[in-house]
C-alpha cells in the first residue's frame, strides 16, 4: 500500500475508533434525523399528497440536517488538543488529511442512511425493496457530494468562534444542485423509474461532486495552513 | 532513548537569517540571526509576547515567515518538504493527542502518519521509554498533565527525529513530573539530537543547555554559550535585557 493510502486509512480508522469509543456521532445523527421525519410525518396529510413526491424531500432534508452535525464535529474533533497541528507537523499531503476526513464523514453518514432507509420506508409506506440498487446508487451519489463540501467547509469554518452557525449558511446553498437532483432522482426511482431515464439529474450530481472533490483539492492547502 | 540516525547532512542543523513575522501591525519577530550546530541544546528564555513560540511555529513550517530564512536540517521551511518534517518533533502547549484514544492508539496512529514499519511495536518501545507502558490502553482523557507531557515526548520521538522544539514544556507540571520530565529530556539530549526549548524556568533551562538565548519583543537581546553564564546571577542579567529592550 502506498504511503499516501496509509495515512488515508489511519486518519479513518483513528477518526472510526473514535467513534465506537464515544459513540457521540452516530446516535446524535441518527435521532435528529428521526426527529426531522417524525416532525416531518405528522405535519403532512399523506391521504391528500403522494408518498412518492413528499417523501424523497423529507428524506433528504433529514440526511442533511443530520449530517451537520457529524460534519461540525469532524474538524472540531481535531481542534481540540491541537490535534490538528499534531496532523500538520507530520509528512502527510493535505490532500491526505482531506480524503481521510472526507471517507471518514462518507462512512458514518452512509450507516446514518442504512438504518434511516427502513424508517423512512415505514413512515411513508413506500416500497424500496424493489428499487434497493438504484436507490443506494443515489444516496451514494448525494452524499459523496454532501461530504466532499462539508469536509472542506467544516475545515474553513472550524477555526471560527461561529462554526456551528457559518457551516450551514455556507453548506446548504453550495449544495443546492446536489439536493434537487437527488430528491429528483430519489423521487423518480421509488415512481419505478431506471436509472437510464434519468441520466440528466445523474450527470448533474456527477458532476458537483467532481467540481466539490476538484476544490477541495485545491484549497485545502490555504485552508488547513495558518 | 533511541538515538536518531546518522544523517548525511552535515551542515548546522538550525540556521535562521533576518526571519521576520509580522501579524498585521503587531511584528512578532523583527529579524532573528542564529545558528545551531548538530548536537547542541539552546533554551530561549524571554516573557510572555516575545515572539518564542512564533519562532518554533516557523521552524516546524506550522507558520511562513513574512521574510527571511530559515533552515532546518538543511530544508527551508517555507517549502515544507516531507523529508524536513521527518526531521522534527514538537512539543507544544497542546498534546496533539485524541483525548478519546488510548495511548497506544494515539502513538500508533502518528507511527502510521510517518509511514514507520511495525508501528505498533514502536508505539510499545517509545511508550515504554517515558514510563506510561502500565497505562498504553488507558484513554488519554484519564490522564495528569504530567503523564500527557511524557505522551506528547513519546508522540514527538516516534519517528526518532534528530531535532526536538520544546515550548515551554514545564508549563503545569508538579515538581515530581517536572524531575521525571527533565530526566527524559536528558536522556534526549544525545550528539545527534538537536533541542532548542523555550523555557520560562531558569533553573530547568539552565542545567541542560549548551546555549542560552534571551529574547524580548521579537528579538534576541542574549546569545550566549552556558559556560559563560553564571546560574546565580542569570536572573538579574535576564530582567536588564528585559528592560534594556523595553527602553529601546
Amino acid at each position: 500500500m502506498s504511503g499516501y493510502l496509509r495515512q488515508v486509512k489511519a486518519i479513518i480508522w483513528k477518526d472510526f475508533i473514535t467513534e465506537l469509543k464515544t459513540r457521540e456521532l452516530f446516535s446524535s445523527m441518527f435521532v435528529f434525523a428521526l426527529l426531522v421525519m417524525l416532525i416531518f410525518i405528522f405535519s403532512i396529510n399523506l391521504s391528500l399528497v403522494k408518498a412518492n413526491q413528499v417523501g424523497p424531500g423529507v428524506l433528504w432534508v433529514a440526511i442533511l440536517f443530520a449530517g451537520t452535525l457529524g460534519l461540525n464535529r469532524s474538524f472540531a474533533l481535531e481542534k481540540e488538543n491541537g490535534c490538528l497541528q499534531g496532523l500538520m507537523l507530520a509528512p502527510v499531503d493535505r490532500s491526505a488529511i482531506f480524503f481521510g476526513k472526507m471517507l471518514s464523514n462518507l462512512i458514518f453518514l452512509s450507516i446514518m442512511e442504512a438504518f434511516l432507509l427502513p424508517v423512512f420506508m415505514i413512515f411513508f409506506n413506500v416500497e424500496v425493496w424493489s428499487h434497493l440498487g438504484p436507490l443506494v446508487a443515489v444516496l451514494l451519489m448525494g452524499t459523496i457530494g454532501f461530504s466532499a463540501l462539508g469536509t472542506l467547509l467544516s475545515s474553513l469554518s472550524s477555526n471560527l468562534k461561529t462554526r456551528e452557525i457559518m457551516l450551514p449558511i455556507l453548506l446548504y446553498p453550495l449544495m443546492v444542485p446536489v439536493v434537487i437532483a437527488a430528491v429528483r432522482l430519489t423521487g423518480q426511482i421509488l415512481d419505478g423509474k431506471s436509472l437510464a431515464d434519468m441520466m440528466n439529474w445523474v450527470g448533474l450530481i456527477l458532476c458537483f461532486d467532481i467540481i466539490y472533490i476538484g476544490v477541495s483539492i485545491m484549497t485545502i492547502d490555504h485552508i488547513l495552513e495558518e | 532513548m533511541t538515538e536518531p540516525k546518522p544523517s548525511p547532512y552535515s551542515g548546522p542543523a538550525l540556521q535562521v537569517q533576518g526571519l521576520r513575522k509580522d501579524f498585521g501591525h503587531l511584528e512578532a519577530l523583527r529579524g532573528i540571526d542564529f545558528e545551531l550546530k548538530r548536537g547542541e541544546f539552546l533554551s530561549l528564555f524571554g516573557p510572555n509576547g516575545a515572539g518564542k513560540t512564533t519562532l518554533i511555529r516557523i521552524l516546524s513550517a506550522l507558520t511562513r515567515p513574512s521574510s527571511g530564512t530559515a533552515r532546518v536540517a538543511g530544508y527551508d521551511v517555507t517549502e515544507t518538504d516531507p523529508e524536513m518534517r521527518r526531521e522534527i518533533g514538537v512539543i507544544a502547549h497542546d498534546s496533539f493527542l485524541y483525548a478519546d484514544l488510548s495511548s497506544l492508539e494515539n502513538i500508533r496512529f502518528y507511527a502510521a502518519l510517518y509511514g514507520i514499519e511495525g508501528a505498533e511495536e514502536r508505539a510499545v518501545e517509545v511508550i515504554d521509554e517515558v514510563g506510561l507502558k502500565s497505562r498504553m490502553h488507558d484513554r488519554v482523557r484519564t490522564f495528569s498533565r504530567g503523564m500527557l507531557q511524557r505522551l506528547s515526548i513519546a508522540r514527538a520521538i516516534v519517528h526518532n527525529p534528530s531535532i526536538l522544539f520544546l515550548d515551554e514544556p514545564y508549563t503545569g507540571l508538579d515538581q515530581h513530573a517536572s524531575e521525571i520530565l527533565k530526566e527524559q529530556l536528558q536522556a534526549l539530549h544525545t550528539e545527534r539530537r538537536t533541542i532548542l526549548m523555550t523555557t520560562h524556568d531558569f533553573t530547568r533551562g539552565l542545567e541542560m543547555c549548551d546555549r542560552v538565548a534571551i529574547m524580548v519583543r521579537g528579538k534576541l537581546a542574549l546569545w550566549q554559550t552556558v559556560d559563560h553564564i553564571d546560574p546565580a546571577g542569570f536572573e538579574k542579567l535576564y530582567l536588564e535585557k528585559v528592560e534594556q529592550a523595553g527602553r529601546g
